[in-house]
């Protein structure tokens, strides 16, 4: 495993990792674009200027971009967040140089009023399909109610108003605003030749201008409001809680980590043993959401109306336990071996260490290898946990609950 | 790149296959177990899942919560699920625990210990499982198309049926354990980094004392329904659609891998740009080859809103029979570059080869190389794939609807 990482005039960063012993490779572009990013009015423009990436450039139509992309058997794709818009493909270590050149040409795109005025019924129908899914549509309410108007809360999608009012001049101006070379990341992992990487990088974005795309960060969230929405069509409680949490560039992260795998992992934890094994509940979970200056505790629990107060009762008793206990060092100890596990896994992958090198240059601007997280995993104690959750008491969370009508 | 498959078959037929890979510090297990949703009795939809679950409450020695702490001691990522044939249970770890895992599954698949409180909840949960599906009709119009498409009992749900499961009772499951875990039928296998002489000498000490037989294979019934539609007021129409094609060890199995690549491999395939991209009718919109041992299809999603409903279904099924009057060259290229890009990429994650080894196994009685998959993708042409078209069209639908409207199935 080799590292690389080189710095363009504009301030883009290169940042590779080199695998011989891979048989593919990955590639992203990691741009720091998300919905926090926006204003109310031009909610969801980050997440459609992903889609509208794809639709090419002056010199590439969108069905061009996609056989071009197929052409080389590229596992490609694209998704954002509140804080990024991560551009990504996997293909064979042949076609590695070809599939950088072509998303570094995308990055520049033409922004088509006609491709805009198409791609508009595709947002609105994503829009719609997450509206069918209520684990995923309690989470996104959940959001909003704890940032309580700060626009970390805001929707990734946006709403079908804001999109319906969203003109291709906003987006423009706001891709204007994004996209600047010093607020991007081009990443690289796996089998591939860092030379050729590095070259294409400075032939198609040496010529971009750098400007400052800037970010307001901070510690913000955590309204501790609580909601109840109720649809017809619903038969189960969809439950969200969530509470603040450290950010994405405290060292803390990985005790925040570990303690939302003791209480929310998908097996063996407090969730799992007090709600899930008695059939409490089919489904509880918590996972820890780092962020830009900020940072989440999320549950997601899904269980019958009739459970759904003895639910929350045992909930709450879990955060009490853990606010006078703490955890207890045989339940961290399972816990890190479950988390550091994962971390191998997901790491023998190019796509999987991808992900990890761009983001770790994204929010920490450095390189970090795979045996220094697991080492950072291995050193928490029961102590940093315990003071995590002593900074952090989970007991004071916001509650969205989505679910049947409760009338007559 | 050639990579060897290990195979070692126990006294009484167990079959266990293992795949090195180089370069990994972790391993990946599953065993296959002849106890899926078509092979239980009639009457038990759903018990699969249950038993799925209920082993798992204690095994050996160890009570519930001792077998859990146990698993997750070792850092298991564990995965179990059930299919039409086989209830699949395994896990990723790394290389290390290995030996460990495998004692603690044995425990489970042979010394489960299956008590009566244990089972209300395991049972409780599948029933929850079920109408939890009401709040998911994306997955729920799956389920309910293979119910329908497959000749009966091939498709029965492996969510189970809520009336099935509140009738299903601890002394039923047992018995149903001790038909159905047959291990003379399972097959064993993992891939990564391990022993395979470590791994054989333990699982003779497991296993090969172990109840050998055979299961009839399920006679086959009807159809369901061409047309199903469940009303729901929910925001979109789910379409789902399937049709017959090949079977995986039939001749013109590849030739069927293929014509799918072309109507749906990418982003350029015809699927994804004629309703997406041309039309903005749907978001998510997709197509894929789905096999089982006695038959198999094409199954198709597309999600919109309910005044797109009935042009989508009708732009799909156009795409599915227009692939028969021809397809071009550069298509043809693309799909094979296509598919066999994605065996390479999927063959470096040893849970995926894992489950691809065990699963050739189940379905062919042999595992395919790599080399010999990519050079069947490569003997295809536009020639074989069109004539296989005509021998099999694409014509005959099997639709299943979620939603607020109705559409009609032409």
């Amino acid at each position: 495993m080799e590292f690389k990482k080189a710095t363009l005039e504009n301030g883009l960063v290169v940042a590779g990792e080199v695998n011989r012993s891979a048989k593919s490779a990955a590639v992203g572009f990691f741009v720091r674009a998300g919905s926090r990013d926006e204003s109310a009015e031009i909610n969801g423009v980050s997440h459609f200027l992903e889609h509208m990436l794809f639709k090419g450039t002056d010199r590439l139509s969108a069905q061009a971009v996609n056989e071009a992309f197929d052409r080389r058997g590229a596992q490609f794709n694209a998704f954002t967040s509140e804080e990024n818009t991560v551009f990504y493909a996997a293909v064979l270590p042949e076609y590695l140089v070809e599939v950088t050149e072509l998303w570094g040409a995308l990055m520049r795109p033409a922004l088509r009023d006609e491709d805009f005025a198409i791609e508009k019924n595709v947002i609105k129908e994503e829009i719609a399909m997450y509206k069918d899914l209520p684990s995923f549509d309690v989470m996104e309410r959940c959001r909003g109610l704890y940032f309580g108007g700060h626009p970390c809360g805001n929707s990734v999608l946006g709403s079908e108003e804001s999109i319906d009012g969203l003109t291709a001049g906003q987006m423009r101006d706001y891709f204007g605003r994004r996209y600047a070379p010093n607020n991007m990341v081009l990443a690289c992992a796996g089998d591939f030749e860092w030379e050729q990487i590095v070259r294409v990088a400075e032939e198609r974005c040496g010529k971009w201008r750098a400007w400052d795309a800037g970010r307001e960060v901070g510690q913000v969230g955590g309204s501790g409001k609580k909601e109840r929405r109720e649809k017809g069509n619903l038969v189960r409680e969809h439950v969200c809680l969530m509470s603040p949490g450290v950010a994405a560039q405290d060292e803390r992260r990985y005790a925040a980590s570990l303690l939302a795998s003791i209480v929310g992992d998908e097996v063996g934890s407090r969730y799992f043993w007090g709600l899930v094994d008695k059939a409490m509940a089919e489904s509880a979970t918590m996972q820890f959401g780092a962020m830009d200056g900020t940072g989440a505790f999320v549950s997601y629990i899904s269980c019958s109306s009739e459970n759904v107060a003895r639910v929350m009762d045992i909930v709450g008793r879990i955060f009490e336990d853990l606010a006078s206990r703490g955890v207890r060092e045989e339940e961290l100890r399972k816990a890190k071996n479950k988390v550091v596990s994962a971390l191998v896994i997901k790491n023998e992958l190019p796509m999987g260490r991808l992900v990890d090198l761009g983001f770790n240059w994204v929010y920490l601007g450095r390189y970090r290898t795979v045996e220094e997280d697991i080492s950072a995993v291995r050193a928490v104690t029961v102590e940093d946990i315990g003071s995590v959750i002593e900074q952090f008491d989970l007991r004071g969370f916001t509650e969205y609950i989505l679910g049947p009508s409760r009338g007559s | 790149m050639a990579e060897k498959v290990d195979k070692h078959v126990l006294k009484n037929g167990m079959v266990l296959l293992g795949e090195v890979m180089e370069g990994v510090e972790s391993a990946a297990f599953g065993f296959l177990v002849p106890a899926g949703a078509a092979a239980l009795p009639e009457g038990c939809c759903g018990a699969a899942g249950v038993i799925a679950d209920w082993i798992f409450r204690g095994a050996g020695e160890r009570s519930s919560r001792e077998l859990g702490d146990a698993l997750d001691g070792l850092g298991l990522h564990r995965s179990s699920s059930v299919g039409s044939s086989n209830i699949t249970l395994g896990s990723a770890l790394e290389a290390g625990n290995l030996g460990e895992a495998l004692g603690l599954y044995g425990d489970v698949l042979l010394r489960a210990s299956l008590k009566d409180e244990e089972f209300e909840p395991a049972r409780q949960l599948a029933i929850d499982g079920v109408r939890a599906l009401d709040d998911d009709p994306r997955q729920k119009v799956g389920v309910r198309l293979r119910e329908e498409f497959y000749p009966r009992p091939l498709g029965r749900s492996t969510h189970g049926r809520v009336e099935e499961l509140e009738s299903l009772t601890a002394e039923r499951a047992r018995e149903i354990i001790g038909e159905n875990f047959n291990f003379g039928e399972t097959i064993f296998s993992v891939a990564g980094k391990y022993d395979f002489d470590a791994v054989c000498g333990q699982m003779e000490g497991l296993f090969e004392g172990e109840r050998r037989g055979a299961s009839e294979p399920a006679a086959l019934g009807a159809r369901g329904d061409r047309y199903t539609h469940i009303e729901n007021e929910g925001a979109q129409v789910h379409i789902g659609l399937m049709t017959e094609t090949v079977r995986p060890m039939d001749e013109d199995y590849y030739e069927a891998r293929v014509a799918v690549q072309v109507l749906s491999g990418g982003m350029s395939a015809r699927l994804f740009t004629e309703v997406r991209e041309k039309r903005g009718l749907c978001y998510a919109i997709g197509a894929r080859y789905h096999g089982l041992k006695a038959a198999a299809g094409i199954t198709c999603y597309a999600g919109t809103t309910p005044d797109k409903a009935q042009e989508t279904l009708d732009v799909v099924t156009g795409e599915f029979r227009r692939l028969g009057e021809g397809i071009s060259e550069e298509e043809i290229q693309r799909a094979k570059v296509g598919l066999k890009s994605s065996l390479i990429l999927h063959s470096e994650s040893t849970s995926s080869r894992a489950g691809g080894i065990a699963g050739d196994y189940y379905m062919l009685g042999r595992v395919r190389s790599l080399e010999e998959i990519k050079e069947r993708i490569e003997g295809t042409s536009v020639d074989s794939v069109t004539g296989f078209l005509r021998r099999r069209p694409f014509g005959e639908f099997t639709v299943v609807t979620i939603g607020p409207r109705q559409v009609k199935v032409g």
